[in-house]
């Protein structure tokens, strides 16, 4: 009798994992304009309009947990509507698994692919499955390498240029120290500053501390740093720099550059807790990616700038090219709306944000 | 008496049912999964993931565990793709280095694996230490060599990529006329390894010594196994597996970095587990093993191909694995 008891709760959990499977798939499947049993082949990925006309375009993301690439996702989900069904997938962080999705999509016989590549220099391997079955291929966000690149000339790239972040953010302290001439606390002419920096080697961390304070010198203000350290992209750690800063450099400090938001919103706690931002007592610090925290003191007037990675652009800008690419045309600036450098790179510019145009970060 | 042999039939062969069943259910729902090309993915994709499961496999038997499988796939993979660069590629691990035999690497990589198996060996036999804090241990510590090695300039940490087109062909080539009617290198090189651990398993003295140890450790012991140097050789030949496994995931996707193999060991254990591996010890097939494999790669692959949530299909795994495990004890039980 328990045999059979135990034989009845195991075939009950293999008919769960079978319900299971149906109602997910169901989930999905509602959304598509005439899902039925005979229509062999219907993709269930997310869609708007008809989908028996629109062509069928692969998507696969670097992982799903990344607050920015969820935010290009979404993007490219909306502009598909009415120009291609797309089937995005999770590549969990792992190339071999990315690979995979890619097989799955060329068996599919998809007609584009859309990579945000998990590592870069996977791109070639990547590139072959795709010349080999002539499905054109976007990648977005992490650009492969130039010979990559030109393996073949049905392959694109959209991202921004990570150096523009760096000399954005610089932009940003120029500004506000051509706009405020008690900017220059010492009046020696020279901009003090400190740096908190991302992870070391992380080429964002390294091109944005290079290009910020390049567009400082390039607008004609000598500079002088005082202090840099790394803090790891990591919100607590700037605030514990910050405060050794602090503590070192006192009032000399006249800007401090963060290679993100988090150390740029770590550093303000340190410099509240210094007994800055009350009365006439400021320091202008500038981050990078425009998170939410970041638009919230740049409410309180605690930051004084950030940068815009712009996901929304360069999720609409690979939906398009992706779109055209399906439909066997060739991307140009009057089809898809976005310049092409080369004729396959499209380059989605980053934006200055300061209290002025917070509406463009939300 | 039907009743009975009924019940007998489904509980033998409970893993090769819910594969059908998984099947089945996917083709109902899109008819165009039946396809030669399907197959021929599924079976690419379980290749590497089921020679990280026989490894596995070794190691349950015995009645232990190794968390560190993920990160040695991490290492060789960076090892052996940091050796394999194309000559003409601008940024090579190892600017200097001449062309070499693409096998030096490769075997470089695997005896590595093999070291760090040999070190969880000793480790787990020598200084008694439960396997799996043994090798939590040495999968932290791989991933920092890992790291130190990956760090190391010119390099300093960028994704190692240009790998050469005769290593990569090892992935990705096939045998065969085109595309489709062909068998990949690397299915064949997966088989091939399966065969040899179906004959350790099941004609050698290493083999009825693996299972007499993780039948009955004591019993093993007294009746004049050499226990811990048993134990010593399983490490070891599992760790030469993962590196093995290593090397194809740097020749599939053309490069590596650190971050290789991170967390394959638990996809490892759920696929043995699924196939009748006992974490108790002294039982488990290599038959089964191949099928717990080949279950998740139908649920990873079929479940993407009818469009089911990522989301979904990870309750979908873990509702199998619970499954497979309470089937197992089940077994057990039944056996007392």
């Amino acid at each position: 009798m328990k045999k059979t008891k135990m034989t009845a709760i195991v075939l009950a959990s293999v008919l769960a994992v079978g319900a299971l499977a149906g109602c997910g798939g169901n989930n999905e499947g509602t959304n598509n304009a005439g899902n039925t049993g005979t229509n062999a082949g219907t993709n269930a990925g997310t869609n708007a309009g008809d989908s028996a006309e629109l062509p069928k375009v692969g998507v696969a993301i670097y992982k799903f947990d990344d607050t920015f690439m969820t935010g290009v996702r979404n993007a490219l989900k909306d502009a598909a509507a009415g120009k291609a069904e797309v089937d995005i997938v999770d590549s969990q962080n792992s190339q071999p698994t990315q690979n995979d999705k890619v097989d799955l999509f060329l068996n599919k016989g998809y007609k584009a692919l859309a990579i945000n590549a998990v590592d870069r220099t996977a791109a070639g391997v990547l590139i072959d499955k795709a010349k080999a079955k002539d499905v054109p291929i976007v990648f977005l966000n992490r650009e492969p390498m130039a010979d990559d690149m030109n393996k073949w000339d049905k392959v694109y790239y959209v991202g921004a240029k990570a150096e523009e972040s760096g000399t954005i953010s610089g932009q940003l302290i120029v500004d506000y120290w051509k706009a405020n001439p008690k900017a220059d606390k010492n009046g020696d002419g020279k901009l003090q500053y400190v740096m908190l920096k991302g992870e070391p080697g992380h080429q964002d961390a390294e091109l944005r501390t290079k290009f910020s304070v390049k567009a400082v010198e390039d607008a004609g203000i000598p500079v002088e740093k005082l202090a840099e350290d790394t803090a790891m992209w990591d919100r607590v750690k700037g605030q514990e720099k910050m405060a050794a800063f602090l503590a070192s450099q006192g009032d000399k400090i006249e800007a401090v550059f963060a290679n993100n938001d988090d150390m740029a919103l770590g550093a303000v706690e340190a410099l509240k807790a210094a007994g800055y931002f009350t009365g006439d007592k400021f320091m202008p610090v500038v981050g990078v990616d425009a998170t939410a925290p970041a638009i919230q003191a740049l409410q309180d007037g605690t930051l004084l700038g950030t940068v815009l990675n712009d996901a929304k652009n360069q999720g609409k800008a690979t939906l398009e090219l992706a779109a055209v690419l399906a439909k066997g045309e060739t991307p140009t600036k009057e089809n898809t709306g976005y310049d092409l450098t080369d004729g396959k790179y499209v380059w989605i510019a980053y934006k200055k944000i300061t209290k002025d145009n917070i509406a463009d970060a939300q | 008496m039907n009743a009975a042999s009924i019940r007998n039939f489904t509980s033998q062969n409970a893993i090769y049912i819910v594969l059908v069943l998984l099947i089945v259910g996917i083709a109902v729902y899109d008819p165009s999964f039946i396809a030669i090309t399907t197959l021929r993915d599924i079976l690419l994709q379980s290749s590497t993931r089921a020679i990280i499961a026989l490894g596995m496999a070794f190691i349950l038997i015995t009645g232990g565990t190794d968390l560190s499988a993920g990160r040695i796939v991490g290492l060789t993979a960076v090892i052996s793709a940091s050796m394999l660069q194309m000559d003409t590629y601008a940024n090579r691990f190892f600017p200097d280095l001449g062309h070499l035999n693409m096998f030096i690497p490769i075997i470089l990589a695997i005896i590595a694996g093999l070291l760090v198996g040999l070190l969880n060996g000793f480790i787990v036999a020598k200084l008694n230490v439960p396997p799996f804090i043994a090798t939590l241990g040495t999968m932290v510590g791989v991933y920092g060599l890992n790291s130190l090695y990956f760090d190391l300039p010119p390099n300093s940490s960028q994704p190692i990529g240009g790998l050469r087109e005769d290593f990569t062909n090892l992935g990705t080539g096939y045998i065969g006329v085109d595309g489709t009617y062909s068998v990949p290198y690397i299915v064949i090189i997966a088989i091939v390894v399966a065969l040899i651990v179906w004959v350790i398993f099941n004609k050698t003295q290493l083999g009825k010594n693996m299972y007499a140890i993780g039948g009955n450790i004591q019993a093993a012991n007294v009746s004049g196994i050499r226990v811990s140097r048993n134990i010593m050789y399983i490490y070891m030949i599992a760790g030469a597996l993962y590196g093995l496994a290593g090397v194809l995931e740097a020749a599939r996707t053309g490069g590596a970095t650190n971050n290789y193999g991170n967390m394959y060991e638990l996809d490892a254990i759920a696929a043995c587990v699924v196939g009748g591996v006992s974490t108790a010890g002294g039982i488990g097939t290599v038959p089964g093993v191949m099928a717990g494999v080949v279950i998740f790669g139908v649920i990873n692959y079929g479940l993407t191909f009818i469009g089911i949530s990522p989301y979904y299909q990870l309750i979908i795994k873990g509702l199998i694995i619970v499954a497979a495990v309470a089937f197992d004890i089940r077994k057990y039980v039944a056996k007392k």
